[in-house]
């Protein structure tokens, strides 16, 4: 019987010493993060590579800085003033050439809020122009798009809308607007899923 | 020199005397063989093929296997219950049944084992579990934990009565100054195998069905309801087949052991229930699904609705004296409340545990041919082994195992 | 499949499907004749010649075909048949000898011998964490020189360490994804996952818009048109906890947290005991149950040690952030991947990333976070 006071210490000990080791003291993930975020230094890791072909623009916007995809050279013929060296009205008339924009559909918000001249400028085709008539740069169309989705873009700017583009680390190079809504068509269409999952449904029979 | 000597000529003479027996033995024998070599051969498919061959799925990632394996180790706990009395408290009572409580233990503990092998993914990598060559976890992991403890309590109950059945075997009484301070560990470290497996389960913040304080306890009332309740039938069988003499008075006292544990293990159950059911939460949805079924999916309904009868049908009967005095009575009654407790804490307990998933997902579990051969080839091991140990210290303690100095010297001279 | 047949055919007694009608070859359709290059065949040697094939291969090639099944089922890619099986049982205790036989042997060739030089060296080596630098790379050597001597096709394989200063997270904009499962595609394309039992490490969840977070209701293997009308869609996967209960589970610590905050797994060091599965709240480890295959066309050749390279069968396995791509600078697969934009990854220390400024002005929040498991994958709307 003098063995167990022995025991039971060796037991304790055992119970003691077994306590999970935490090896920082902070007390939850978001005190940590900040904790060591204070002495940040880059990692030297870059992204640069990976943005690969898609050339690229700097924009800063408030205190953001980042790249976004030029635009210009994506669309198929700018400048718009090689065709539209008339006015509007004049080459509508002109029967004899090439339709052009036909398929373009307007399905954005409703036709008492949108129509072609809330965004181009009859007047100057090669560039945007606000509501309140300023001239904007087709490279940063999506100030056009900032004049009604504010929410939408303060998430952009900060990196909470819109897909990134190469890697995580520096330079940021974020999509732009165009890059993924159709400007006159901006809602996303549906489709199917990528994959089905055929095993999975099998297991839950 | 002369110890050396002497346990050779046990080693030899127990070899022979295993090997010799009656046509029941040899029958015996022969029948679990085979059913070892099934088992071994369905493993041989399942090293082949990986365990897909089994029913587990990411859903259900444990199965039968640990589910026997958590049954084991109970059992294998059980034997303290008769070591203490005996050793302990100089309870003369248990003297004979305390051996094959012993063997038991050892034969469950090596299943346990067995049958964590059987669940790995990757058995030739075991040895990284080993310390020093490996690398171990602990104390950290429970696992670790329970693969130190299980490991101990074999080593315990293989030493103890090995030196007993050693110093009768030379004709001699064991010193009680050797084997007191190993039986006085081996009844700390028996809770502790039990508790140290409870904590596997206990542990696991992601399984509300097993994160609960009771679990431990549970488990060792559980145990201690169950492993005595298969002593029971084990010396029934003994005093039939055998000359080995256990008279009524040990079994009726182990049959006072398992009533009491039964009925406390019946009281925790019934604070499950309650607790379960009469608040349910978010967390309860894993006893509904094993005692009503969820979504329409049943599986386990017949199993738990067949234990939970059982269970309590031996729990009445053996409170009271009059039917359990009975031995007849009894032998039943040890047989419904190890199978009743064998469901509830083998599939009762580890199935329930994975349904619903972490997202609330529902997959099924349905033990394929492979692995209930397997669990029967372990089984059929067990029994092999235990019957091995049993036959070899009935033969010492009825002393017909003897060591025979002279006739060794003899046979050594010619 | 006679794959599978295999087992079913184990019943024996129960199952009286066996040996009636189908040919010997394993097959219960088409005959035998057509799949002569099938391992099956070896079925119809006869007692004498089986025993000579297993004295040759023991004096030869077994060690390879021995060590190989502790080592990278995936990349050693060996056919096996039930003889082999049973062989086995009792073959495995002279892997040694036989791969030090084959290795000091002057018969065998070359290539013969440096496999199971490899062999030898890969079953026996460490745990990746506790490995130095030059360990590591060696280890890397090994694995990419032996899928050269097998596939005869090179890969690259990264032991690329955790760099200082970052700390992965993401988030997760639920009002962003439209349930088109491009993240899986490319997750299990990138990953190397098994095609067969179709593997998959996110799960999208669709759910009823105004019921919450109802997961038990919830379809995460829809396939009709995506967005439906009234539904929204979630995503899960790895949350890579900063207290992640999987890593103080594992009885032989191979799984744990990187420095930069990554729960990676070190799959030839796991023995397949799938505690820490069990100890997963979210659902984010999957388990190899048969040999992981990938058809060799499809394989993603740039690998990491911690991340997409080829796993063997029974081992753990799950998502690493595609280590070997973020460690590099790049995004995850499902982030580049997603059509939508709703993933977002970066370092949370550095207080200019986007993960940070989405931290700090969204309202974001973790599943069951009352587990004290400090996911790092953030939740958000609109």
């Amino acid at each position: 019987m003098k063995i167990k006071p022995k025991l039971f210490i060796l037991v304790i000990i055992c119970l003691l010493s077994s306590c999970k080791h935490k090896e920082s003291g902070y007390h939850n993930l978001k005190e940590k993060i900040e904790e060591e975020s204070k002495h940040y230094q880059d990692p030297g890791i870059s992204s640069e590579v990976y943005i690969g072909d898609i050339e690229t623009i700097e924009i800063t916007e408030g205190e953001h800085t980042f790249l976004i995809p030029e635009r210009k050279s994506q669309l198929k013929s700018y400048a718009c003033t090689e065709c539209h060296s008339k006015p509007l009205s004049e080459l509508q008339q002109a029967r004899d050439q090439q339709q052009a924009h036909w398929e373009i559909k307007i399905k954005h918000a409703n036709s008492q809020t949108m129509n072609c001249a809330t965004c181009h400028n009859p007047g100057d085709m090669n560039h945007l122009n606000s509501l309140a008539g300023i001239e904007i740069d087709f490279n940063q169309s999506y100030r056009l798009c900032a004049q009604c989705h504010s929410s939408q873009f303060e998430d952009w700017k900060g990196g909470a809308h819109g897909k990134n583009i190469g890697g995580w680390a520096n330079p940021r190079a974020a999509m732009s607007c165009v890059n993924c809504h159709n400007p006159h068509e901006p809602q996303i269409a549906s489709k199917w899923p990528v994959r089905f999952n055929t095993q999975k449904e099998m297991e839950r029979k | 020199m002369e110890t050396i000597k002497a346990f050779m000529s046990m080693v030899k003479d127990s070899l022979g005397y295993i090997t010799h027996g009656s046509r029941t033995y040899h029958i015996w024998m022969i029948f679990l063989t085979v059913i070892m070599l099934i088992g071994m051969y369905c493993y041989s498919i399942q090293l082949d093929e990986g365990l897909s061959v089994t029913g587990m799925t990411d859903r259900v990632s444990w199965g039968l296997y640990i589910s026997n394996f958590t049954f084991l180790v109970g059992v294998a706990a059980a034997a303290v219950m008769l070591v203490m009395p005996t050793y302990v408290l100089h309870d003369i009572d248990f003297k004979q049944a305390v051996l094959i409580g012993e063997g038991l233990a050892v034969a469950a503990l090596i299943m346990c084992l067995a049958f964590v092998v059987a669940d790995m993914g990757g058995p030739s990598v075991l040895w990284h579990m080993i310390p020093g060559i490996g690398v171990f976890n602990f104390p950290n992991s429970m696992l670790a934990w329970d693969v130190i403890v299980l490991n101990g309590y074999l080593f315990i109950n293989i030493s103890i009565p090995l030196y007993i059945l050693f110093r009768h075997y030379q004709g001699k009484e064991a010193k009680a100054s050797v084997y007191i301070p190993g039986s006085i560990l081996s009844v700390l470290w028996a809770v502790g195998i039990h508790l140290v497996t409870a904590f596997l389960y206990e542990g696991l913040q992601a399984r509300p069905f097993w994160n609960n304080a009771l679990l431990g306890p549970r488990f060792l009332a559980s145990a201690f309801a169950a492993g005595p309740a298969l002593i029971i039938l084990v010396l029934a069988a003994i005093r039939k087949f055998s000359e080995f003499r256990i008279e009524d008075k040990t079994i009726k006292k182990i049959a006072m052991i398992v009533t009491v544990a039964a009925q406390i293990n019946l009281i925790m159950l019934i604070s499950e229930l309650f607790k379960e059911f009469y608040a349910p939460t978010h967390h309860s949805e894993s006893a509904y699904y094993l005692f009503f079924g969820l979504e329409g999916k049943t599986a386990l309904l017949p199993w738990i609705w067949t234990a939970i009868p059982l269970n309590i049908l031996a729990t009445v009967l053996l409170t009271f004296h009059k039917l359990r005095n009975n031995l007849n009575v009894l032998y039943f009654c040890c047989f419904i409340l190890f199978v009743a407790i064998w469901i509830e804490k083998g599939f009762g307990l580890i199935v329930p545990g994975f349904i619903p998933g972490p997202y609330g997902k529902i997959a099924e579990y349905t033990p394929t041919w492979i692995e209930i051969w397997v669990t029967l080839g372990i089984w059929a091991l067990g029994a092999f082994i235990f019957t091995m140990l049993a036959k070899t210290s009935i033969g010492i303690e009825l002393g017909k195992l003897r060591y025979r100095k002279k006739e060794v010297l003899d046979s050594e001279s010619v | 499949m006679a794959e599978k047949k295999k087992w079913f055919q184990l019943d024996l007694g129960l199952s009286k499907a066996q040996g009636s009608g189908s040919c010997g070859c394993g097959k219960d359709s088409g005959d035998c004749g057509s799949h002569s290059d099938h391992p099956d065949k070896e079925y119809r040697l006869t007692a004498e010649e089986f025993d000579a094939a297993v004295e040759k291969e023991l004096m030869g090639e077994t060690a390879v075909s021995q060590t190989q099944k502790d080592g990278f089922q995936q990349v050693f890619d060996v056919k096996m048949d039930r003889r082999t099986a049973f062989r086995k049982l009792t073959a495995s205790l002279l892997v040694g000898a036989g791969a030090v036989h084959t290795s000091c042997s002057l018969t065998a060739g070359n290539e013969t011998k440096e496999k199971a030089q490899i062999d030898w060296e890969e079953q026996f080596k460490g745990n990746y964490k506790l490995m130095t630098k030059e360990e590591k790379q060696a280890t890397v050597d090994r694995l990419v020189r032996s899928y050269q001597l097998r596939k005869k096709k090179n890969i690259k394989m990264s032991s690329a360490d955790a760099s200082k200063d970052v700390l992965f997270g993401y988030a997760f904009n639920i009002s962003k994804c439209q349930g088109y499962m491009n993240c899986v595609s490319a997750c299990v394309e990138e990953n190397n996952q098994d095609r067969n039992s179709q593997m998959q490490y996110i799960r999208i969840h669709e759910m009823k818009d105004g019921e919450g977070f109802k997961f038990n209701e919830a379809d995460d293997n829809y396939y009709h048109e995506v967005p439906a009308e009234g539904h929204f869609y979630m995503g899960t996967q790895c949350f890579h906890c900063d207290n992640p209960p999987c890593v103080n589970v594992c009885p032989v610590e191979a799984t744990w947290r990187e420095e930069d905050g990554l729960v990676v797994i070190d799959y030839d060091w796991c023995i397949g005991c799938r505690y820490c599965m069990a100890a997963c709240p979210y659902d984010g480890r999957r388990f190899n149950w048969s040999k992981p295959e990938v058809p060799e066309d499809e394989v993603n050749k740039n690998q990491h040690y911690l991340g997409n390279r080829m796993r063997k069968k029974g081992v753990m396995e799950k998502c690493t952030f595609c280590v070997q791509r973020s460690r590099a600078g790049k995004d995850p697969a499902c982030v580049e991947a997603c059509p939508t934009g709703a993933r977002i990854f970066g370092n949370l220390l550095d207080p200019d990333s986007t993960i940070r400024w989405v931290l700090e002005n969204k309202q974001v929040f973790r599943l069951k976070e009352d587990l004290g498991t400090e996911p790092k994958f953030w939740y958000f709307m609109d």
